[in-house]
């Protein structure tokens, strides 16, 4: 797995500081965990599997983490924030919600098809790493809601939908995405776009409108 | 009580004290010396049904799955329209998990923490119920339109509603959220209209 994804090395000046250094030693163990729990799963995997990794001693593990789950959370979180900046990005330039919702969409599924270790990591294995982990993992996923409530201001209907509508929907679409992952298909995720368009924007544009769009972004 | 239903009883206590302990603990979290101690017989008596804590855990989540699956079967069944089919399917769900969270929690919160044969059961659990919704497409008039991977999708929804519930500790909140999931599931084959008049038949009832 390539370390830039995970957030560039400080930048090169003549000589680090310490704390620059242990810096990039927090985020080689973070590289080194991204590729340990990709090779052995979250549970199979012990400190020696990410400090061989990340070519680091144990010593410097234990100055940066408490121990794997730590260690885990923080990849997690590098992750997430790096999803969160990419879909930043590619809603800015949408024109209008349901083309923000797609680039989302779009963006998120491009990212985790060309990082299948990530991609699991995030979707499978934070599923499966124990309680904080998953807490974690809710919390992360439940940050697609509001945005996705924006939508409820494109209905023609006067009805208001249900208020765990959007809740249902991410939970729906990551658990989708998380067992494509799981069954060693994250390469194919893209595929899934004019789906997870259909099944966003249905509920707010209406299921014509909708199958439109989906079929406007299919290749 | 006869030999056999004595064995039987013991069979079921170490089954229950596995689905308290993997709740409250995670699968990684338990182990045989605790599920011994919770069900109150001895190291033999597990040895004898289980050849460890993996064999055990899977014969649980045969158990709850069967149990589970054959009652959402059965409330699928009584009814007639699919509509109302999916609604009580999905009302037995919900009840078989309301009454008995620490099983709903241990078999399928924590079966993607205990190991590839876990994870390959539960995913065929999800599986079971795509022959139950696939039916509304016929309902639909244009079912050529509705994606492949729609059943999977709600599935997955509503595994994630039930989650949710299961991990907050709070499994009887899923009687709330009871109509508005049927018209999550519902709309997409029948439309919104349908749908919201299907869930609110089962807010009232």
């Amino acid at each position: 797995m390539p370390e830039e994804e995970l957030g560039p090395l400080p930048a090169g000046r003549h000589g680090f500081s310490r704390e620059q250094v242990a810096h990039n030693q927090r985020e080689r163990l973070i590289a080194g965990l991204a590729t340990a729990v990709a090779e052995h799963g979250y549970n199979a995997v012990t400190i020696t599997h990410i400090t061989k990794a990340a070519a680091v001693s144990r010593r410097v593990f234990y100055e940066n983490f408490e121990g794997k789950e730590e260690c885990f959370l923080a990849a997690f979180e590098v992750v997430v924030a790096h999803i969160r900046d990419l879909v930043a990005e590619a809603v800015e330039s949408a024109p209008d919600w349901p083309h923000q919702a797609i680039a989302a969409a779009r963006e998120v599924l491009a990212f985790l098809a060309s990082e299948p270790d990530l991609a699991r990591l995030c979707l499978v294995e934070a599923q499966g790493a124990g309680p904080q982990v998953a807490a974690r993992f809710h919390a992360a996923v439940r940050e697609l809601v509001p945005p996705l409530e924006r939508g409820r201001e494109e209905r023609a209907d006067e009805r208001s939908l249900p208020p765990n509508t959007e809740d249902s929907t991410v939970g729906a679409l990551v658990s989708l995405a998380a067992r494509k992952v799981a069954a060693g298909e994250a390469a194919k995720l893209e595929e899934l776009l004019p789906d997870f368009t259909q099944f966003i924007l249905s509920p707010y544009l209406g299921p014509d409108e909708a199958e439109r769009l989906a079929r406007s972004v299919a290749v | 009580m006869s030999r056999t239903g004595a064995a039987e009883d013991q069979r079921r206590r170490i089954l229950e004290a596995t689905a308290d302990l993997v709740a409250e603990q995670g699968y990684q979290g338990t182990t045989i010396e605790t599920i011994v101690r919770r069900a109150k017989v001895g190291y033999a008596t597990f040895y004898k049904n289980f050849e460890d804590k993996q064999q055990c855990y899977l014969a649980l989540l045969d158990a709850a799955y069967g149990v589970t699956t054959s009652r959402v079967r059965q409330a699928y069944d009584r009814e007639q329209e699919w509509p109302d089919q999916v609604a009580a399917g999905l009302g037995a769900l919900f009840e078989q998990i309301v009454a008995h969270p620490n099983i709903g929690r241990a078999c399928l919160v924590e079966a993607l923490t205990a190991g590839p044969e876990a994870v390959a059961r539960h995913e065929e659990l999800l599986k079971r119920f795509t022959p139950l919704l696939k039916p509304g497409r016929e309902l639909n008039p244009r079912q050529a339109e509705l994606p492949d991977t729609l059943e999977d999708t709600l599935t997955g929804g509503v595994l994630w509603v039930i989650n949710q519930r299961l991990i907050a500790g709070d499994a009887e909140g899923l009687r709330g959220l009871l109509p508005e999931t049927i018209e999550f599931v519902l709309r997409p084959y029948v439309g919104e209209q349908v749908a919201a008049r299907e869930a609110e038949l089962a807010a009232s009832s």
